[in-house]
């Protein structure tokens, strides 16, 4: 009935309206949550299936952000995040220049123990690493969760930054190094900002990671001023549990900026996740 | 004799140069990756070790302020606690269910990606967005969308009949089934994003001969592309497999274990002990337990790999 070329075309696009349709489906609950977040209160519960606002309004917004300790919380995450992050990145990028381009006799056991550590899962770290803290008085404290949040960021950042500046040829290194050049300019003026994109895509995976994070906070945080998103929006949900445009507006307030920086940062992270994830 | 020995002379002070520059390459090596090494031994290896002592010991807040030392009667308890052989059931088909459902999605949804065109790679930057949200949000919106009077899943599962009046996540019969496929929701990006990569390194040669010799299109899939992308497909199961073992947030997050013990996992058992019971050298003693079966599943990871391999 079609020739042969008509019938490749017409199966092209049904597998690419399906690909289109599955891919929608899997997204739907994060679409459902912004959508949810931008609809009137009026119109909440209308009807189950009526997910697209007939209007948009950005006052669910407005309620979650004057909900007490809101932007505290705000604030706390933020710079957890922010700080440990920092910190994390630099520290893996000279643990990673070490693993990288220098061989020794302990770094064998020294690769070993910083893959160990990215294998362990929050859960079975938590209870001594709360107590630990709790010793030091760092319990109910932003500073406690900065300090837990190197354990998750600096494994998994040592191994991508290390994976990107094995991909520097050697040779930069050598030029460098006769050029009167010591280790410490080398990494600070050549390597690094060789693989500055990189590093910075690190680092912003590196903030992804501590900005969500639920377990340490959970164990660790308990007052109102050093709660972090996750717990603020776990509180109100307690609260207000009816109120599903203010509290959705809270979800996408939290799930927002790891989305965009990972839409952003995307194509280093993804060859870096998969090709560490294997590797490892 | 003279140029003899001054040749030699010439040679030491090399080799002590160069012994010297080695000295002080070795030295930079250790200094580089010291910062990383401390605060992973403070944060990561002394708690693991103190972890250790914890689980041989008995310490219940409410009771004693300090561990004091009880030797193997942790593990004692745990093992006759049927507490912990439930959870651990509820742990295996969790992780199992996972993993299955993960690779399933997964193939499906990357065998869809592969086919390279401009909105294939819009799709596949996007599909990475579950596994990017946070869980809490992931648990509360999931929590809506099943809600019983006006989630928008729950009203179509029952008009699919798949649901009754109640919701999925409040009854103990369905709770675990549905945490588990939300578990999987949340992995299988990842699970696509591995197998995409593999499938997109396979030549393209590969596939026109076996086309010029005749092969359909699932036989091109099962005879060249399956075998090639099967080891990242075992390599990503086991990875998301340990993940899914020790999950703890969603299921947390979403009902603290409940209804009715019905989601609780091993991790949330733990997690209960210490936080809710204050019996920290229980928690401990779990954890220790768990770390060794973590250790066996990376012992297998590693050996599948060996045999492969070679």
């Amino acid at each position: 009935m079609f020739s042969p070329k008509t019938r490749t075309r017409v199966i092209d696009i049904g597998l690419q309206a399906l690909t289109v349709v599955v891919v929608a489906a899997m997204l739907f609950p994060i679409i459902w949550l912004y959508l949810t977040a931008l609809k009137p209160q009026g119109q909440m519960f209308d009807h189950p299936l009526a997910v697209i606002p007939r209007t948009f309004t950005l006052e669910n917004f407005g309620r979650i952000w004057n909900t007490v300790g809101f932007p505290q919380a705000f604030v706390n995450s933020l710079m957890v995040a922010a700080v440990s992050s920092l910190v994390s990145t630099i520290l893996s990028l000279l643990a990673a220049f070490s693993l990288s381009r220098f061989e020794y006799r302990l770094k064998n056991s020294f690769s070993l123990l910083i893959l160990g550590m990215q294998m362990l899962p929050g859960i079975v770290i938590v209870v001594p690493l709360i107590i630990t803290l709790r010793g030091v008085g760092l319990t109910n404290h932003p500073a406690g969760l900065m300090v837990s949040y190197l354990l998750l960021q600096m494994p998994v950042a040592v191994w991508m930054l290390k994976g990107y500046m094995d991909d520097i040829p050697v040779e930069i290194d050598e030029a460098a190094l006769i050029d009167g050049a010591n280790y410490r300019q080398l990494l600070r003026m050549i390597i690094a900002p060789l693989m500055l994109p990189a590093v910075v895509a690190v680092g912003a995976f590196a903030f992804m990671l501590a900005w969500g994070e639920y377990i340490f906070a959970l164990a660790l945080i308990t007052s109102t001023e050093a709660r972090t998103l996750p717990l603020a929006l776990q509180n109100a949900f307690g609260q207000f549990q009816i109120d599903w445009g203010m509290l959705t507006a809270g979800g996408a307030i939290i799930a927002m900026p790891p989305t965009v920086l990972f839409i952003f940062f995307q194509r280093f992270l993804v060859s870096g996740l998969t090709s560490g994830s294997l590797k490892g | 004799m003279a140029w003899n020995q001054k040749i030699s002379h010439r040679l030491s002070a090399a080799s002590q140069r160069r012994a010297n520059f080695a000295a002080q390459r070795r030295r930079a090596a250790y200094l580089f990756i010291l910062p990383a090494l401390i605060v992973l031994g403070l944060i990561g290896l002394y708690p693991l070790l103190y972890q250790v002592y914890l689980s041989f010991t008995d310490w219940y807040l409410l009771t004693s302020p300090e561990p004091i030392f009880h030797g193997l009667r942790g593990f004692e308890r745990l093992v006759t606690d049927p507490v912990v052989w439930a959870s651990l059931g509820r742990t295996v088909y969790w992780t199992v269910g996972t993993v299955v459902l993960e690779l399933a999605m997964g193939m499906g949804i990357a065998l869809l990606l592969n086919r390279r065109t401009v909105i294939n790679g819009v799709l596949s930057a996007l599909i990475l967005l579950p596994w990017v949200a946070p869980s809490i949000v992931v648990a509360l919106t999931w929590r809506w969308l099943l809600d019983s009077e006006y989630g928008t899943l729950h009203y179509i599962l029952q008009s699919l009949d798949l649901a009754g009046r109640r919701s999925l996540l409040g009854s103990p019969a369905t709770a675990l089934a549905v945490l588990t496929f939300v578990s999987a929701w949340k992995g299988t990006p990842f699970m696509v994003i591995a197998l995409l990569a593999a499938m997109k390194s396979i030549p393209h040669e590969l596939y026109e001969a076996a086309s010029v010799d005749g092969a359909s299109a699932l036989q091109k899939f099962w005879y060249i592309m399956l075998p090639l992308i099967r080891r990242t497909a075992v390599a990503m199961s086991l990875v998301l497999g340990i993940l899914a073992f020790y999950s703890f947030d969603i299921v947390w997050a979403v009902g603290k274990g409940g209804p009715a013990d019905s989601t609780t996992l091993i991790g949330v058992y733990l997690f209960r002990n210490f936080f809710e019971r204050k019996e920290i050298s229980y928690a401990a003693t779990i954890a220790v337990s768990m770390l060794v079966l973590l250790l066996i599943f990376s012992a297998i990871y590693v050996w599948v790999f060996r045999q492969r391999d070679s």
